[in-house]
């Protein structure tokens, strides 16, 4: 507990209403201190590593986009996340959240050495994009495990959903490019933003040819229609999924669907769909899910140990930016299930470490306030046990069924994030998330309100309705995904806070964070 | 011009969604299916006793129960179903093939649905929800042609006992080509220099060809053609442009009368409810079932912006230029619901493209679902309408110059 009620002092303290860095770093005690601070040294040590090879590079590539800027606060996202934590916890959120970094720094390299508008002379960059297919977001990228000798760059989660989370302020620019462009300003900030960095001509170019998908909503799918217009001169095929994915008949054409998108790149790159490959790759995502199966198996008891954004933020980049197939990744989750079950054990014999108030997080989570978890549980002592967006695609492939397989993938990436519960039908996301209340043992739901998302919208008075008839807590917590001015952390804190004053009578476990500015921070 | 003999039925036709027709019909043994999307194959709701019912709420006012349901940001025309729904408007429908196209759309189905809007004593209901793929290739219409088989014409037969055969479906064909001709040829009287239908007059019978059994209307549809094909039109023209009107769902006559109050004609209708492409005959041959060619054809003729392929694209563009060169318009009016994500993105795309790419002046509008009075929108169109003048203005002085030159 970071509070102290001596000297009043706690974690609202190291945020300041003028700055956009912390006050202060933690003091967490030595050994947690020195940890910390290891970890810190470490990511940008590893930073220099990557980066440092290709300075003039990077320079290039800061003064070419503003999305690049955001990354350098990367350790700043890191200590919004661990402040308060202390022992086991601290240690698995490092983990987890260097994995995400490890991976970003690689690309980010990647992405400026091929990268025509910083190398339009290179023939080395040429040769590179020659061989590199860029991907939409929500795409199913580990479609790429079946073509080990062509490279791929999630171009969207780079410039956009990356850095949002981030950096609050990352998206801004190219949300208000897109709405001076015409826009409404009512639709999803996510495709706005995506289609803003195109307006404003922000995105790298990094390969030859474009993957995209009508996924996870309608947004997206009108966000597609920007994207084939931005990237004309190259070659674009365009994945559409079927809508009411529990049904077993729409898999043949989800099947069809996925293979043309096989032969679209074996044609354009003159390579074959590599099956021995694609088992790796499968394998690799079977080990990640089931450890992902773990995390919640034991979140499900009363001594959940990887919670909040460290659980759902590493399933997400694990999945959507990385498709499972980071041998980085894998290792780290290897580690990270070790420690949380021996944390585990230690919790249950020493019977320590229950949360206060148990809940889930459901709906969408605000880009802009990844954290938010975490103050509701300094705050609060509400800690989260698990969140939708980490809730995807837990389908098994079966090795070494082709036809199977197939199928598989279509499962895999018809229940990505956002998409495994808000499409489908109202079962995936109203009746799965009292399924989940009653298998997380939670009586509280942090329902994220994204006041722009029209599909949980569609669903505000029917989540009401069934919660109040089962007794459960819905906490709504309105946000508008990538942009801060229309709903503030501080308006997101809020909101919370009036729950738990006013209907659970509850007193805050550290006062300092009730109420503090923190409008200008990364 | 001399009033259309049957306007006003029509009209009053327009008011109440279980309308006399409908309650003629069903009197009569009808079955009332209510549809709320192009991409729900019309005719096949129109197999033996069924007749196909396209959902609108006129006189629409407070939404707020259906807004506590679905939250403000969803469109208003799902928020006014759900409101009418809930004040038991459509409890005389006897099933609901609604489709999985849109989030508002959808959502306002699966509310219905969960607070039972059929009514209790309903046992033959069902509710139906489309998987629409997003592009139109034949592993698309294969896939149509399941989910139409097995969601609504199965629980039509089993439910219902109607007949869903072949022959059957060429029959429901035979009858909707009928009225699709006759409001094509209505509608062609919008392409002469002054044309002798007003955009509102056409727009009140399409509509009524959306809600009403077509059986019931088909003759005072025909006297209509017949009446245009003598009617004079005013020596001196009411209008000072003429536009197409391109967007997402208009089932409001006051809104194309509000246009047309500002001095723009609509000659040409590309919205949900309007005759393009809802209005245009279903071609079959003898060698393919009806059933695959009719969900071809709803497939590939969709001009929502939710299909996305590029291709579908490049062919809503084109189309909108066609119908400007078809009804020699001088100008687009882009408009969507406000709140609907499709045509946000479609319209403000567009509005760029058209102007820019194919040279058609256009005036990009959002709205609400009762947009009858907005003093606002009526401004940005008499504006538009100025700014068409003052083009064809200076296209005059240009040649003239050239002449002299």
């Amino acid at each position: 507990m970071a509070y102290n009620p001596k000297t009043g002092k706690g974690l609202g303290n190291f945020y300041d209403a003028n700055h956009r860095a912390f006050k202060r770093r933690e003091w967490k005690g030595l050994k947690d201190t020195m940890y910390d601070y290891a970890r810190w040294l470490k990511l940008y040590g590893f930073m220099a590593a990557k980066l440092g090879g290709h300075p003039i590079l990077m320079i290039k590539a800061l003064m070419r986009y503003r999305w690049m800027a955001s990354y350098l606060t990367a350790a700043n996202m890191v200590d919004r996340h661990t402040m308060g934590l202390r022992g086991k916890e601290l240690r698995y959120t490092h983990e987890q959240f260097f994995s995400l970094m490890h991976y970003s720094v690689i690309k980010i390299r990647d992405i400026i050495v091929r990268d025509e508008n910083l190398r339009p002379n290179s023939k080395k960059a040429a040769k590179l994009r020659a061989n590199t297919i860029m991907f939409d977001e929500m795409t199913p990228s580990i479609i790429m495990a079946g073509f080990p000798t062509v490279d791929w760059i999630d171009i969207a989660m780079f410039t956009i959903g990356e850095p949002g989370e981030v950096d609050q302020i990352a998206n801004m620019y190219y949300i208000d490019a897109v709405e001076h462009f015409g826009m409404a300003a009512d639709v999803c900030p996510l495709p706005a933003a995506e289609c803003g960095c195109a307006v404003v001509d922000d995105y790298p170019k990094v390969g030859c040819a474009y993957i995209t998908s009508s996924m996870p909503c309608d947004g997206s799918i009108g966000q597609t229609t920007f994207m084939a217009r931005y990237l004309k001169d190259i070659d674009i095929y365009q994945i559409t999924p079927p809508q009411r994915f529990n049904e077993p008949e729409v898999q043949e054409y989800a099947v069809k669907n996925l293979e043309k998108c096989i032969k679209f790149i074996e044609d354009k790159f003159n390579v074959k769909w590599d099956w021995d490959a694609f088992w790796e790759g499968a394998k690799m995502y079977n080990e990640t899910t089931q450890y992902m199966l773990n995390k919640w198996d034991v979140n499900c008891t009363p001594y959940p140990q990887v919670c909040g954004a460290a659980l759902a933020l590493q399933r997400e980049y694990e999945f959507q930016e990385v498709a499972c197939l980071d041998p980085y990744f894998l290792k780290t989750d290897k580690k990270v299930d070790k420690m949380m079950k021996k944390g585990y054990e230690q919790d249950k014999q020493n019977d320590e470490n229950k949360p206060k108030y148990r809940a889930i997080v459901w709906a969408c989570p605000a880009h802009y306030y990844t954290n938010f978890t975490y103050w509701s549980q300094h705050c609060w002592g509400v800690k989260c046990l698990v969140d939708m967006e980490c809730m995807l695609s837990y389908h098994f492939f079966h090795i070494g069924d082709k036809k199977q397989a197939m199928i598989d993938m279509a499962k895999s990436y018809e229940r990505m994030m956002m998409r495994s519960h808000t499409n489908g039908g109202y079962v995936n996301s109203l009746d799965e998330c009292w399924k989940m209340c009653e298998k997380f043992d939670a009586n509280i739901v942090v329902m994220y309100d994204h006041v722009s998302c029209k599909n949980v919208g569609g669903l505000h008075g029917l989540f009401e309705d069934q919660a109040r008839e089962r007794g459960i807590h819905l906490i709504w917590v309105p946000h508008d995904l990538m942009d801060p001015r229309t709903v503030s952390r501080k308006a997101m804190r809020d909101a919370f806070n009036k729950y738990m004053i006013n209907v659970f009578r509850e007193e805050p476990l550290d006062p300092t964070l009730v109420d503090y500015e923190d409008a200008l921070t990364w | 011009m001399k009033d259309l003999k049957h306007l006003y039925y029509f009209e009053n036709l327009l008011n109440d969604a279980n309308n006399e027709l409908v309650k003629q019909a069903q009197a009569e043994g009808g079955l009332a299916i209510g549809y709320t999307c192009f991409h729900m194959p019309e005719v096949l709701l129109n197999l033996g006793k069924c007749f196909s019912v396209r959902l609108r709420a006129p006189n629409m006012g407070s939404m707020e129960i259906a807004t506590y349901y679905m939250s403000s940001g969803s469109c208003e025309y799902s928020r006014a179903l759900l409101e009418r729904a809930m004040e038991g408007n459509y409890k005389f429908l006897d099933a609901m093939a609604g489709i999985d196209v849109c989030e508002a759309m959808n959502r306002c189905m699966e509310n219905m649905e969960l607070l039972n809007i059929q009514g209790e004593d309903k046992k033959k209901f069902f509710w139906s929800n489309l998987d629409i793929p997003c592009s139109d290739d034949e592993d698309c219409v294969k896939h149509v042609v399941e989910q139409v088989s097995r969601k609504v014409l199965k629980p039509l037969h089993e439910n219902y006992g109607v007949d869903i055969s072949d022959s059957e479906i060429r029959k429901a064909v035979a009858e909707h080509n009928e009225v699709c001709r006759l409001i094509t040829e209505i509608g062609n009287f919008r392409k002469l220099d002054n044309p002798t239908i007003t955009g509102y007059e056409f727009h009140i019978l399409t509509l009524a060809t959306y809600v009403c059994p077509k059986y019931l209307i088909v003759d005072k549809l025909r006297e209509t053609l017949e009446e245009l094909k003598t009617r004079e039109p005013d020596k001196k023209k009411n209008f000072r442009a003429k536009v197409v009107v391109v967007g997402s769902e208009i089932d409001d006559p006051e809104l194309i009368s509000l246009i047309e109050d500002s001095g723009a004609l609509v000659v040409a209708d590309r919205f949900c409810y309007g005759s393009f492409p809802g209005r245009q005959e279903i071609e079959l041959n003898d060698d393919e079932d009806a059933l695959t060619q009719v969900c071809r054809r709803y497939l590939r003729d969709t001009e929502c912006p939710r299909q996305c392929a590029p291709h579908k694209v490049q062919y809503r563009y084109d189309r909108a230029e066609q119908l400007v060169k078809d009804f020699h318009a001088d100008g687009i009016i882009y408009e969507q619901m406000k709140f609907c994500t499709y045509w946000s993105f479609e319209r403000t795309l567009a509005s760029h493209v058209l102007p820019e790419e194919y040279g058609i002046p256009a005036l990009s509008i959002d709205r609400p679902y009762r947009s009858g009075m907005s003093g606002q929108l009526r401004t940005r169109i008499q504006a538009f309408v100025e700014s068409l003048e003052i083009k064809k203005i200076k296209a005059k002085r240009a040649a003239k110059s050239q002449e002299v030159k």
